[in-house]
């Protein structure tokens, strides 16, 4: 309803301007700047602050008005705005669309994407403000294709009264500390049922671009730099030893019996107690705060490594801003707003509202910054674990990542229910992704 | 005359919409298929070239499709004599007269009201491991969404509880439509509830029957929309269906050709459940 | 044994209608209460706040239109185009009519959900994309449709046409002023079917409209939950708010319905 009423008084004083005179048109008429996001719950609410702020300050002065639109799920969103450059009539994409890792690869060559960095020269924008780890991960063939905004890094969370209970005085640091401490945490009725593991979830993608890409410094997963440079044509987590190496040390935390093969609600079995330890985006922390309020004490630290020598930390995730052009000639004007959105203040507010941490450098300095994070001492491991990562520690860029995902914690999955070895399974995965890789080559020329 | 020649193509064109639209969206999109199954085709839908068989050898060597066919046909072999059992006696139990009974029957048929994706979407609340009020009141921790067996089971009740309304409704009122007298008959000859059902209710409900399981068969081999809210195919791909890899494959991946692929197997499929079908109502006759 | 059953029955009822009640009472949730243990069934406070969220946060009213016009628009067009076809199909002796009647009731043998790919990409290439045409010309034909009406017409004596045309009846009046309201009955089975297969068609809504304008309210359904975080008092709030009407409609016509499928297997 409230979105009608704005819509009819936009008309309203659209009409009234264009009655008033044609001189006045160009500097009063509005431009409407449509963004499709996957904001949802409390980041939805942060979205439409965010959003309204801009509306009534910036965006009132420039005559700019922002209509940010919930598309569902990230992949939805991808799968609306694929539907329409297929279809080609790109007059209905909207100005501006968030996205996360697994649209890069239908984004980045595709003609109706107007790469971030253009505009921002364009518009004399000074990029070096944005952090740099954020700004490579958005960056293709040298240029950064969309503004990092939404950014997250993997952490784990961890409950803190269940250590306390079993004496455990320090997050585990690598996977065999995460091993034993699984072992001591995992709890069990009379009857022998389990009532609280020690770990739960099965590693998916985000977690792997983590716990590979680490490995001696910095690994690669797959070829073509991740996928930075072009189509990636074969993985090499089978040839550089970093998967058997992973799946090894995942079999032993398995064996301890400690490990929950968890896919889905994940979140809701930790909240209720039910696993000590779980692997989660930063971005969770605030609804974990909430949900966990009352019911436990809620630690978080660095996502374990892999083992002593992986020492290149975490990628950032999360998602991005990317510029369309649907033919309206709005872009300057949507990328006011984007300037907007990762302006230091701006991020402030959404790190504060949400747990993504600020992609502005500005932030960092900000008093009201440094007063939060010792305040909430949680928000601060986040940033602490993506400052100190190595900022070419990269995720992947990879076609079908939808089913590259599912190959993945099946794989993991098959192997520690059917005793078969790290080796075997390795080789498995990547036939599989190989698979996949040849598969979108055929649909390619 | 000038009616003449309108009379002659008169019948023509009452048939000409309905023909028009079943070549358009049946039979067209049906040999575009076919032929992108044998092609390598771009995202936009252009084919590139002719490929041979090649896709569906990719298709059938690959773990995925293997786990889609596996688990469409699982799921089918429990959701169609599970539903038909739970529909028919749901039906019988309260065919009869009295304020309970009819209630309960309105209360039944009213579930056709509830649209698919409401019903889905409240069923996934009432799942959910643990803050689902289904664990609670059974006094279970069954993980519904993380156990590979427990997902599916999930997926047969999900699919009875939708078809349920429907199914139901076709049952009662083929009970309803059994002549009176038979039953007088019946109790005349002092049938008790067991032969009613062998020799009355049974017999006179099979076209019913068969038009249910046919009906039922489809469906199962065809779901998709309910594993799309539901589980997304998981955990690990053990509730991914034939037709959901198909919207994975062809929309989410933009492999048109590996969807179609997809959407061959599912027309094989249903041919020859067709013909089944046929058979085993050709045979039905042959007996009588 | 009458009391066990009715004992059964009223179980078996309250089985069925369990979903139904939680989502009224999940529409009152505050948002804290789907995560509480042991889980719960009646809110912790009673507020409409989920309802005001719902219809702020969406275009709800919007996508109820949408649905409504759908199911509507598709539904009428199916019943004309079905019983123009039966219509001629029984009525008229034509050459190549049986060669048309084979091939509108093979098309039963193509499942639509395996020719939605096929179908998304004739209707993109045709611009129906985020069109009301678009959401509804794929199922316009129902082989089932033409199937049922022409089972029917057959039973219809052919004195009444030659009555009909002696009085100089034209064709298209008799059709739609004598055969129509003669199967009134079938074409009610048909309409119901139709309207609840538009209004709960799922996928392909989702596929041909981008829009948040032209949204259908299954989509939106979808959309509403936030699931990630449990925050999923709007997605019941806009549940129950869809589903009332519904209910109360499918009850009140209970009788009817009832008929409908009646006739539509006794012609079996």
């Amino acid at each position: 309803m409230k979105r009608y009423l704005i819509v009819a008084m936009l008309l309203a004083s659209m009409t009234a301007f264009a009655a008033g005179g044609r001189e006045q048109k160009n500097t009063n008429e509005v431009t409407n700047i449509t963004w499709w996001h996957s904001n949802s719950g409390i980041l939805g609410e942060a979205t439409a602050d965010l959003v309204d702020t801009f509306n009534n300050t910036v965006g009132k002065e420039k005559h700019i008005h922002v209509d940010a639109v919930y598309q569902g799920k990230a992949s939805d969103v991808l799968t609306k705005a694929k539907a329409i450059w297929q279809g080609n009539d790109l007059e209905d994409l909207p100005d501006l669309v968030q996205f996360d890792a697994q649209a890069v690869l239908d984004i980045r060559d595709n003609k109706a994407l107007v790469p971030m960095e253009q505009l921002a020269k364009g518009n004399g924008y000074d990029l070096s403000q944005i952090v740099s780890s954020a700004r490579l991960s958005q960056t293709y063939k040298g240029q950064m294709i969309g503004m990092p905004f939404n950014a997250s890094t993997i952490l784990l969370y961890y409950n803190k009264s269940a250590f306390d209970e079993v004496g455990i005085t320090e997050a585990p640091k690598t996977l065999d500390e995460l091993a034993e401490d699984s072992k001591r945490l995992l709890k069990r009725d009379s009857s022998g049922n389990v009532t609280r593991y020690g770990y739960a979830g099965v590693p998916t993608t985000y977690e792997l671009c983590a716990w590979l890409g680490q490995q001696d410094g910095l690994s690669l997963i797959v070829d073509q730099n991740n996928g930075h440079d072009g189509i990636p044509t074969k993985v090499l987590f089978d040839q550089n030893g970093t998967m058997v190496n992973f799946l090894t040390k995942w079999q032993a935390l398995h064996d301890t019996g400690a490990l929950d093969n968890a896919t889905s609600g994940v979140t809701g079995e930790f909240a209720s107690g039910k696993t000590a330890m779980m692997a989660q985006s930063t971005s969770a922390l605030t609804t974990m705060m909430e949900m966990t309020k009352g019911k436990f004490e809620l630690g978080v630290a660095n996502l374990p490594m892999v083992d002593e020598k992986a020492t290149g930390g975490v990628n950032i995730g999360g998602g991005a801003l990317y510029a369309l052009d649907n033919k309206s000639g709005h872009q300057d004007a949507a990328f006011t707003f984007v300037a907007f959105a990762v302006s230091m203040e701006q991020q402030l507010a959404w790190h504060i509202a949400t747990g993504y941490f600020p992609v502005n450098e500005g932030t960092y300095q900000m008093e009201e910054f440094k007063k939060h994070c010792e305040e909430h001492p949680l928000f601060s491991v986040a940033i602490d674990q993506m400052r100190e990562s190595n900022p070419l520690l990269q995720g992947i860029w990879v076609p079908s990542s939808y089913e590259i995902y599912y190959a993945f914690q099946k794989g993991i999955v098959d192997m520690l229910d059917s005793a078969a070895s790290p080796e075997e399974t390795t080789k498995k995965l990547a036939k599989t992704i190989n698979g996949y890789f040849e598969n979108y080559r055929n649909t390619q020329d | 005359m000038k009616g003449t020649r309108l009379r002659k193509i008169a019948p023509y064109l009452y048939v000409l919409p309905a023909l028009g639209l079943a070549v358009l969206f049946c039979y067209a999109p049906f040999f575009a298929t076919i032929l992108d199954s044998v092609s390598h085709v771009r995202a936009s839908g252009e084919r590139i070239r002719f490929v041979g068989l090649e896709n569906f050898q990719n298709l059938f060597a690959s773990d995925s499709f293997h786990d889609s066919l596996r688990n469409t046909i699982t799921f089918t072999l429990w959701f169609v004599p599970c539903n038909v059992l739970a529909t028919f006696l749901s039906a019988l139990l309260v065919h009869g007269k009295g304020k309970a009974l009819r209630a309960s029957r309105s209360a039944l048929m009213a579930t056709i009201a509830i649209a698919m994706g409401s019903i889905v979407l409240i069923l996934k609340t009432l799942f959910d491991e643990n803050t689902g009020l289904y664990n609670r009141i059974l006094c279970t921790s069954v993980r519904w969404f993380s156990s590979p067996r427990a997902a599916m089971g999930m997926l047969v009740y999900t699919g009875i509880y939708l078809d349920f309304g429907f199914d139901f409704l076709l049952f009662s009122a083929s009970l309803d439509n059994i002549p009176r007298d038979l039953y007088e008959v019946a109790a005349l000859e002092g049938a008790d509830p067991w032969q009613r059902l062998w020799y009355l209710e049974f017999p006179l409900t099979e076209p019913t029957m068969v038009f249910v399981v046919l009906n039922n068969l489809k469906d199962a081999f065809l779901i998709c929309s309910p594993v799309m809210i539901l589980t997304e195919g998981g955990p690990f791909r053990s509730t991914q269906t034939i037709v959901y890899q198909m919207y994975l494959e062809g929309f989410k991946g933009g492999n048109i050709a590996m969807g179609s692929a997809l959407a061959t197997v599912a027309f094989s499929m249903s041919l020859v459940l067709f013909l089944a079908g046929m058979a085993l109502q050709h045979r039905r006759v042959f007996y009588q | 044994m009458k009391r066990l059953r009715d004992v059964a029955s009223v179980l078996l009822a309250v089985i069925i209608l369990f979903p139904l009640a939680y989502a009224l009472s999940a529409s009152f949730f505050a948002r804290g209460d789907f995560t509480t243990l042991p889980a719960r069934f009646l809110p912790s406070t009673f507020t409409p706040s989920n309802y005001v969220r719902a219809f702020a946060s969406s275009n709800l009213a919007r996508y109820l239109y949408n649905s409504l016009v759908t199911a509507i628009m598709g539904t009428g067009l199916r019943m004309v185009v079905c019983l123009a076809a039966a219509y001629s199909l029984t009525t008229f002796e034509y050459r190549g009519r049986e060669a048309i009647f084979l091939i509108l009731v093979a098309s039963m043998l193509l499942p639509g959900d395996a020719l939605l790919l096929a179908n998304y990409l004739e209707v993109r290439r045709m611009g129906l994309v985020n069109t009301y045409l678009g959401l509804v010309v794929t199922g316009i034909f129902s082989p089932t449709a033409v199937f049922l009406l022409r089972q029917y017409f057959l039973t219809v004596s052919p004195e009444y046409r030659e009555a009909a045309y002696l009085e100089g009846c034209s064709d298209l009046r008799f059709m739609m002023t004598m055969l129509a309201p003669m199967s009134k009955s079938v074409l009610l089975a048909i309409a119901v079917q139709s309207f609840t297969g538009y209004f709960n068609a799922y996928l392909w809504p989702l596929l041909v409209t981008s829009r948040d304008s032209m949204r259908t309210v299954q989509v939106g359904l979808t959309m509403l939950g936030f699931s990630e975080t449990y925050d999923l008092g709007p997605q019941f709030a806009a549940i129950v708010f869809l589903t009332a009407p519904m209910l109360l409609l499918v009850l009140a016509m209970r009788r009817r319905i009832f008929e409908g499928i009646s006739t539509r297997f006794s012609g079996r």
